[in-house]
C-alpha cells in the first residue's frame, strides 16, 4: 500500500509517496495552472514510473492520496474567484467596506483603500432583523427577498454570500433566503455565515463568508475534477485536502468550507518543517520554502508552528483558525527588469512555468532568477532534472545581456546584481517573520527547501546572520512530503448561550455533543484511533476578547469540575497578561473539539555514518563567487553520512542545487541532510 | 557611541522594542472592560527612558502618544525615589503633563541591576472619571475641576504592593467604579508585560547595547526623516482652520499656523491662534504639542519610525493663554479631539505650497455622543459612547479617501466595533448603519463618506444623552481645488415632538424609550479641482450609490 502527498506549486508540482517499508520516492512535474489536475496527473505518472509500476498499479496500491492545492490562494491573489453577490441584514450593506472603521498602518494617510471583494452594487440589503436574543424584530420579508434574488441574477452573479446580524445565534432566516436562492438560481453557489463561521462579530463572518463564497467554485470544480480523474485513472482510495490549520480533511468537507483551504500549499511545508524539527532534534528552524513563483516563510519555535484565528490574505479577513505563514511573490522564475531610472529590479512578475525562466527554452525572453543562477554557473545547464529537461545556456546569457546592456555592466555584473537582490528580498522576508516580531533570527537555523532555496540559502542566512543551515534530502518536495505527516483534523465548536455560571453537567453535555458531532464526521473518512482535544473560550465578566483555554487531561466527571475549569482560565490568563481576578465573575463563552486522525509519521532512511572522510567530486565547474572559481561539484546521491566538506562546492541533486559558499563547513547527519555552518 | 552598534543588533533591538509595545497593546485590548478600550482601542502604548525620549510607541491613538514624553517629564520631576515594583499613575494636564482628565496614564519602570533605564507607559481613555456629567465630557465646564478627578503623579503601587487606600479613593470617585477597577488591572498587566519582555531584552544584550543600540536608532529616524523634509519647498507659509464654537457663545474660533520651511527644518509657529475660552476647547500644553507632531508625522513618509529621533527637525512655538495653550485652571476636556483636529488642519493647509503631493484633504471631526441609563434586561446602570458612524477620511495624491474611518486625531485606528456585540450589551437598536451618500467632499479624488446611522433606545426607562464634539459648522476642508466634505447632522426622533437638530455641545439631553438618534456624519475633504476627476470614476460613484447627485 502506498500513500501519497501531492503539492502543486506555482512552477513544480511535487509528489512523495511512500510504503510500509518505508521505501520513499518523489516526482516533480510542470504544474498546469489552467487546469492543476492535467499536472497532477502527469506527476503521478512520473511518481509511477519511478516506483517501477503502471500508474494504474500504483493507485490501486494507494490508500490515502493527500492533496495541497494553491487554488483557493492563487483566486484570491490574483482576483480571479467568483462573480459574488451578498445579501445582507437591510441598512447594514456596507460592514465588509468599513472593517469596523480599521485601517492598515496609522500614518499612512496616501494610500487609497482596497477593492472589496464585493462592490457596493452587489451588495443587496433583505427586509429582516433578528434581536440580539434571536428573536425576529422584523421576520424576514418574501417580497423582498424575491426582489432582492432577482437583481442578483440580473447582476451576474455566480457565487451569493449570505450573512444577516445574529445569524450566528438563529439561523432561521439565513436558512429561509438559502432554500429560497437554492430553488430560483440553482446554478449559484451560495455561502452562508451561520454555517461558515458561526460567531457572533459581523465584520469578521461577513468576510470570511464572502471569502469562501469568493473561492469556493473555483476550489469544488477543481476538487471534483480531480477526484473524477483520479477515479478513472484506478484510484480507490481516500482523497484529503490539507487546510490552513494544518489538519487535513476529505474534498467534500474542503470545498464546503473552502475558505479553509487558502494555505493549503503552505501548510504542508509547516507539517514538514515540524517533522524535521523533531529528527534532527533541533527546536528553533525558520523553514524556507523557496520555490519557482513564491516563497513561504515560517516559524518553528520550541518545535511548534503556532495557529491563529487573526488572519488576512490579500486584504481579505479570513477569521478562521490558520497557520502563520509569510507568502513572497517571489522565487527563482522571478523577472528581472531595468526601470527608467536605471534600477535593476527583480519581480514581482513572475515566469511561472509557463513560458518558464529563458533557459527553458519554451518562448520565454525574460532574463529570471534561474537564468542569472545559469550565468553564475551554480546551476548545471546539461544536468536539470536529472538531464531530462537540458537548459539552453545561450538564452539565459542572452536574456541576462539584455539587462546588463541598460545598466552598461557585464554580463557577470549583471547575473550577480540579480542574485544579489532576490537574496535581500528573502532577508527581508525572514525579518518579517522573525525581527519584526522581536525574534532574533541568529538563534535559529535555516531550513532551506523548495526547489530553488538551495543557491541562495547561504547568502540569505549570511545577511540576517543566522549561521547554520540544514537541507533535507526531500529538500525539494518537502511539503509533499510534509503532507505525509500530517493529522487528520475535523473542528468544531459551539457557543453557551445562558446566563450565569455555567453548570458541570452543562459543560458535560457540550462536550459530549461536540465530540460525538466531531468523531462522528471523522468516522466516516478513518478507522484508526482518534484523538479528542478539548478546550474552552473564556473571559472575565465585562471584557470582549475571549482566550482559548486547553482543557486536556481534564476529568470531566470530577465534581468540582466547572472550579478546574475556571481555575485553568485564571492560570491561563496570569500567564498571557501578567495578573488574574480570581475574584470576578467567569464567563464559559464557546466550547470547542477537534477530533484528530493521528497518522503514522513515514518511514525514515537513517543511514549509517561511515567515516568523517571526504567524498570525491564528479567534477569541476567554474562558478563566480565574487570571482571566477573553479568549484568542485557532488552529487548529493554519493555523500553519505559522516562525509564533510569545506566549501566552495556544488551538492547536485535532480531536482535541487545546493551552493556551499566559501569556507562554510558542510557535513552529512545521520539522515543524510546536509548540516551547514557558515564562516 | 553609536557607532559600535552593528547593523542587525540595531535592528533587532528596533524591532524587539516595537514588538513589545505591540503586545502590550494586544494585552490592553483583550483584559480591558470597557467599551471604549476593548472595542474602541482609545488607548496607547509607549516606551519611554528617563529622560522623556520617545523610543517606541505602537499606532494606535496619535494623539496621545506625542504627549507621553511630557508625562514622563512630569514623572521625572516629581519622584526622584522610583523603585522596582513602583507604579505611577497620573491624569493632569497641569500638574501631570497629561492631556485631559479621561487619559489615565500608567509607568511601570524597567530596571536593569540597580539602574533605572525606561518606562513602559499605557495611557488609557477611561469611559468616566467622576465631574459634573457621565462619560468625561461636561460642554458646561468653565474650571477643570468640573471635569473630573484631577490625579497629579502619584505611586499607586510602593515596592510591587498597591497603595488600596489610594486606589479606593480614585474608584470612590467614578461613576463605574467596577469598569474602573478591571481596565486599570488591563493597564497595569499590559505595563507588567511590556516591562518583563524590556527586562528580557536586557539580560539578552546586556543593558549597555541596547542603551547604544537606543542612541543609534534615534539618530538613524533623524537623519532619515531629515532627508525626506530637505526634499520639501523652502518657505514660510501660513493655514487656518476654524473650530464651529465653543458652547458658550463664541463661534468660528481660529487656530492660525505660521510654517518656517528651510532646509530639513520646520518650524511650527501657533502664536497667532485666538485667545483661549471659558469652555473645554482649549488645548492642554501637551496635547498642543502632541498634535504639531501628529501633523507632522502624516507628512512624512509613513514607515519612518514615530520616536523622538523623526521629531528632532521640528520646532513648535506657541503662546500660553491662546486656545491652543490654556492657563492653568481651565477645561480642557475636548482638546484630543478639538482643537487637535484644527491644529492638524492649519498646519497640513499650510503645507500644501510646500509639498503639494504630501499634503490631503480633511479629516472628519468628532462629534460625540454619550447615553447613561438602565438595561432593562438586567436592571444594571450602563454608559455607552458612540463610536459608530465614523466620518470620511480626506483625499490625496494617492486616491480617493476612506469612507468610515476617522478624524485627524485617529486616522483609521479608532474601532467602531460589532455592532451584534454592541446589541447585546446595551438596550440600542441599530436601524441603520451604511455610508452616507453625497457627503464626501468632491475632487480629482474625492473624501470619503461618513455614515448614516438610526439607533433606537430600547429602555424601558428615560436616559440622558450628552454631546461633545464640533465640526457641524465647517465641514473637513478640500485641499489643492477640492470641495470641503458635508458637516455632521445629528438629529433627535421622538414620538409626540419635533425632530431636534442636536448640536455639539449639549448636556442633559432627556431621551425617552423608543427615540431614535438620527445621526449622519461628516465625509472627508477633496484633493484636486472636481474638473479632474474621471467619467470612469463619477460614473462609479453613481453606481454604487455613493454619489446621488448629478454632477
Amino acid at each position: 500500500m502506498y500513500t501519497i502527498g501531492v503539492d502543486v506549486g506555482g512552477t513544480y508540482t511535487d509528489l512523495v509517496a511512500t510504503d510500509q517499508t518505508g521505501r520513499t520516492v518523489f516526482a516533480k512535474s510542470p504544474s498546469t495552472p489552467a487546469d492543476q489536475s492535467v499536472g497532477v496527473m502527469a506527476g503521478l505518472d512520473e511518481l509511477a514510473r519511478r516506483l517501477g509500476v503502471t500508474r494504474a498499479a500504483m493507485l490501486a496500491a494507494t490508500d490515502r492520496l493527500v492533496h495541497g492545492t494553491t487554488v483557493a490562494t492563487n483566486a484570491l491573489l490574483e482576483r480571479k474567484g467568483a462573480k459574488v453577490a451578498l445579501l445582507t441584514t437591510e441598512g447594514h450593506r456596507d460592514v465588509v467596506e468599513m472593517r469596523e472603521g480599521l485601517k492598515p498602518d496609522r500614518y499612512d494617510l496616501r494610500t487609497p483603500p482596497p477593492e472589496p471583494l464585493v462592490p457596493r452594487e452587489r451588495r443587496f440589503g433583505v427586509r429582516e432583523r433578528l434581536k440580539a436574543d434571536g428573536s425576529a424584530a422584523i421576520p424576514l420579508d418574501a417580497a423582498a427577498l424575491g426582489d432582492v434574488i432577482a437583481e442578483v441574477k440580473r447582476s451576474g452573479a455566480n457565487s451569493v454570500a449570505v450573512c444577516f446580524l445574529h445569524g450566528y445565534l438563529n439561523p432561521a432566516h439565513e436558512l429561509a433566503a438559502v432554500e429560497r436562492l437554492a430553488k430560483e438560481l440553482p446554478d449559484v453557489s451560495v455561502s452562508r455565515s451561520s454555517d461558515v463561521l458561526p460567531q457572533i462579530k459581523e465584520y469578521e463572518r461577513v468576510s470570511t463568508t464572502i471569502v469562501n463564497a469568493y473561492v469556493q467554485p473555483t476550489v469544488q470544480r477543481y476538487l471534483t475534477n480531480l477526484e473524477r480523474s483520479l477515479t478513472e485513472a484506478g484510484f480507490k482510495g481516500s482523497l484529503f485536502v490539507v487546510l490552513s490549520h494544518g489538519g487535513m480533511a476529505p474534498v467534500e468537507e474542503a470545498s464546503r468550507l473552502a475558505a479553509g483551504t487558502v494555505l493549503s500549499g503552505p501548510a504542508g511545508g509547516i507539517s514538514g518543517s515540524r517533522r524535521c524539527a523533531e529528527m534532527l532534534g533541533i527546536p528553533d528552524l525558520v523553514p524556507f520554502d523557496m520555490g519557482g513563483t513564491s516563497t513561504d516563510i515560517s516559524l518553528i519555535s520550541d518545535g511548534q508552528a503556532s495557529l491563529s484565528a487573526d488572519g488576512m490574505l490579500a486584504g481579505q479577513r479570513i477569521a478562521l483558525r490558520s497557520l502563520d505563514i509569510a507568502s513572497i511573490a517571489a522565487g527563482g522564475g522571478s523577472i528581472a527588469s531595468v526601470d527608467t531610472s536605471r534600477t535593476l529590479r527583480v519581480g514581482p512578475e513572475s515566469a511561472g512555468s509557463v513560458p518558464g525562466p529563458a533557459c527553458y527554452g519554451n518562448g520565454g525572453l525574460a532574463a529570471t532568477v534561474t537564468d542569472a543562477n545559469v550565468v553564475l554557473g551554480y546551476l548545471d545547464a546539461a544536468a536539470f532534472m536529472g538531464g531530462a529537461r537540458p537548459l539552453d545556456r545561450a538564452a539565459s546569457e542572452a536574456a541576462v545581456d539584455r539587462i546588463a546592456e541598460a545598466l552598461q555592466l557585464s554580463r557577470i555584473e549583471a547575473a550577480a546584481g540579480i542574485a544579489k537582490m532576490i537574496n535581500l528580498k528573502m532577508a527581508d522576508g525572514i525579518r518579517l517573520m522573525t525581527l519584526r516580531r522581536g525574534v532574533d533570527p541568529r538563534k535559529f537555523a535555516l531550513l532551506s527547501f523548495g526547489g530553488a532555496a538551495g543557491m541562495h540559502a547561504a547568502e540569505v542566512a549570511r545577511e540576517l546572520e543566522i549561521r547554520r543551515i540544514i537541507v533535507p534530502t526531500v529538500a525539494s518536495v518537502l511539503s509533499a512530503w510534509g503532507m505525509l505527516t500530517s493529522d487528520l483534523r475535523y473542528e468544531v465548536s459551539r457557543t453557551h448561550y445562558g446566563t450565569g455560571r455555567i453548570s458541570a453537567d452543562e459543560v458535560r453535555a457540550l462536550f459530549a455533543a461536540l465530540e460525538q458531532q466531531a468523531a462522528g464526521r471523522l468516522r466516516s473518512w478513518f478507522r484508526g484511533e482518534i484523538a479528542i482535544e478539548r478546550s474552552a473560550e473564556m473571559r472575565y465578566g465585562e471584557q470582549v476578547f475571549e482566550i482559548d483555554v486547553p482543557l486536556g487531561e481534564l476529568d470531566l466527571s470530577a465534581a468540582d469540575l466547572v472550579a478546574q475549569i475556571e481555575d485553568r482560565f485564571h492560570r491561563r490568563h496570569e500567564e498571557l497578561y501578567t495578573y488574574a481576578s480570581r475574584g470576578q465573575e467567569v464567563v464559559f463563552v464557546n466550547a470547542r473539539v477537534a477530533a484528530v486522525g493521528k497518522v503514522a509519521p513515514g518511514g525514515r532512511d537513517v543511514g549509517e555514518v561511515t567515516s568523517a572522510a571526504a567524498c570525491a567530486p564528479r567534477g569541476k565547474r567554474q562558478a563566480w563567487l565574487g570571482g571566477w572559481r573553479e568549484v568542485p561539484v557532488y552529487a548529493l546521491d554519493d555523500l553519505r553520512p559522516g562525509h564533510a566538506l569545506t566549501g566552495p562546492a556544488i551538492i547536485e541533486a535532480e531536482t535541487t542545487t545546493v551552493l556551499v559558499d566559501t569556507g562554510d563547513r558542510m557535513t552529512v547527519n545521520p539522515l543524510g541532510w546536509l548540516d551547514i555552518t557558515l564562516r | 557611541m553609536s557607532s559600535k552598534i552593528d547593523p542587525i543588533t540595531r535592528s533587532v533591538v528596533q524591532h524587539r522594542l516595537s514588538s513589545i509595545v505591540r503586545e502590550m497593546g494586544e494585552a490592553m485590548l483583550r483584559t480591558s472592560y470597557s467599551q471604549i478600550l476593548n472595542s474602541s482601542r482609545d488607548f496607547s502604548l509607549a516606551i519611554c527612558d528617563t529622560r522623556g525620549r520617545l523610543i517606541a510607541q505602537a499606532d494606535h491613538i496619535p494623539v496621545h502618544v506625542g504627549a507621553l514624553p511630557w508625562a514622563t517629564l512630569a514623572v521625572e520631576e516629581r519622584f526622584k525615589d522610583v523603585a522596582p515594583g513602583d507604579v505611577i499613575l497620573l491624569n493632569d494636564p497641569y500638574q501631570g503633563g497629561g492631556s485631559h482628565l479621561p487619559d489615565v496614564t500608567a509607568f511601570v519602570p524597567v530596571f536593569d541591576g540597580g539602574k533605572r533605564l525606561l518606562w513602559t507607559i499605557v495611557r488609557a481613555h477611561q469611559s468616566d472619571i467622576g465631574g459634573a456629567t457621565h462619560g468625561a465630557y461636561n460642554p458646561g465646564a468653565t474650571e477643570i475641576y468640573q471635569e473630573g478627578i484631577r490625579i497629579p503623579p502619584i505611586k499607586l503601587y510602593e515596592a510591587g504592593k498597591p497603595r488600596e487606600d489610594l486606589l479606593d479613593l480614585l474608584a470612590l470617585n467614578i461613576r463605574n467604579p467596577r469598569e474602573f477597577r478591571g481596565d486599570l488591572a488591563a493597564m497595569l498587566g499590559a505595563a507588567h508585560l511590556g516591562e518583563r519582555r524590556v527586562a528580557k531584552l536586557f539580560s539578552e544584550f546586556g543593558a549597555d547595547t541596547v542603551e547604544a543600540a537606543i542612541e543609534a536608532i534615534l539618530d538613524a529616524t533623524e537623519q532619515q526623516t531629515r532627508a525626506v523634509v530637505s526634499t520639501w519647498k523652502d518657505g514660510v507659509f501660513h493655514g487656518e482652520a476654524l473650530l464651529d464654537d465653543d458652547g458658550h457663545g463664541r463661534t468660528d474660533i481660529r487656530i492660525s499656523a505660521k510654517v518656517t520651511k528651510k532646509g530639513s527644518d520646520i518650524e511650527v509657529d501657533l502664536s497667532g491662534s485666538d485667545p483661549q475660552s471659558t469652555s473645554f476647547v482649549n488645548s492642554s500644553h501637551a496635547n498642543m504639542q502632541a498634535a504639531v507632531a501628529m501633523a507632522f508625522a502624516y507628512l512624512i513618509d509613513a514607515d519612518i519610525p514615530k520616536n523622538t529621533g523623526a521629531l528632532r527637525p521640528l520646532k513648535v512655538i506657541a503662546k500660553q493663554g491662546t486656545i491652543v495653550w490654556a492657563d492653568p485652571g481651565r477645561p480642557v476636556t475636548l482638546c484630543t479631539s478639538h482643537p487637535s483636529n484644527e491644529i492638524v488642519e492649519a498646519i497640513i493647509k499650510a503645507m500644501a505650497s510646500s509639498c503639494p503631493n504630501r499634503v490631503m484633504g480633511g479629516w472628519g471631526r468628532r462629534f460625540r455622543i454619550a447615553i447613561q441609563g438602565e438595561d432593562p434586561r438586567n436592571g444594571r446602570n450602563f454608559i455607552w459612547h458612540m463610536f459608530q458612524a465614523r466620518p470620511g477620511g480626506g483625499a490625496s495624491i494617492g486616491g480617493d479617501g476612506y469612507s468610515s474611518i476617522g478624524e485627524w486625531h485617529t486616522v483609521g485606528g479608532l474601532k467602531f466595533g460589532s455592532i451584534e456585540v454592541a446589541e447585546v450589551r446595551f438596550p440600542l437598536h441599530f436601524r441603520q448603519h451604511e455610508f452616507r451618500p453625497d457627503s464626501g467632499g468632491d475632487g480629482q479624488h474625492r473624501g470619503g463618506l461618513g455614515v448614516a446611522l438610526d439607533m433606537v433606545l430600547e429602555t424601558q426607562k428615560p436616559a440622558k444623552g450628552n454631546t461633545a464634539g464640533d465640526g457641524a459648522r465647517h465641514g473637513p476642508c478640500g485641499m489643492l481645488g477640492g470641495k470641503d466634505g458635508e458637516p455632521h447632522r445629528y438629529r433627535l426622533l421622538s414620538e409626540g415632538r419635533e425632530p431636534r437638530v442636536l448640536r455639539t455641545k449639549e448636556v442633559g439631553i432627556e431621551l425617552r424609550p423608543g427615540d431614535c438618534l438620527e445621526v449622519r456624519s461628516s465625509g472627508g475633504g477633496g484633493w484636486g479641482p472636481p474638473s479632474r476627476r474621471s467619467a470612469d470614476a463619477r460614473a462609479r460613484d453613481a453606481a454604487q450609490g455613493l454619489v446621488s447627485k448629478a454632477v
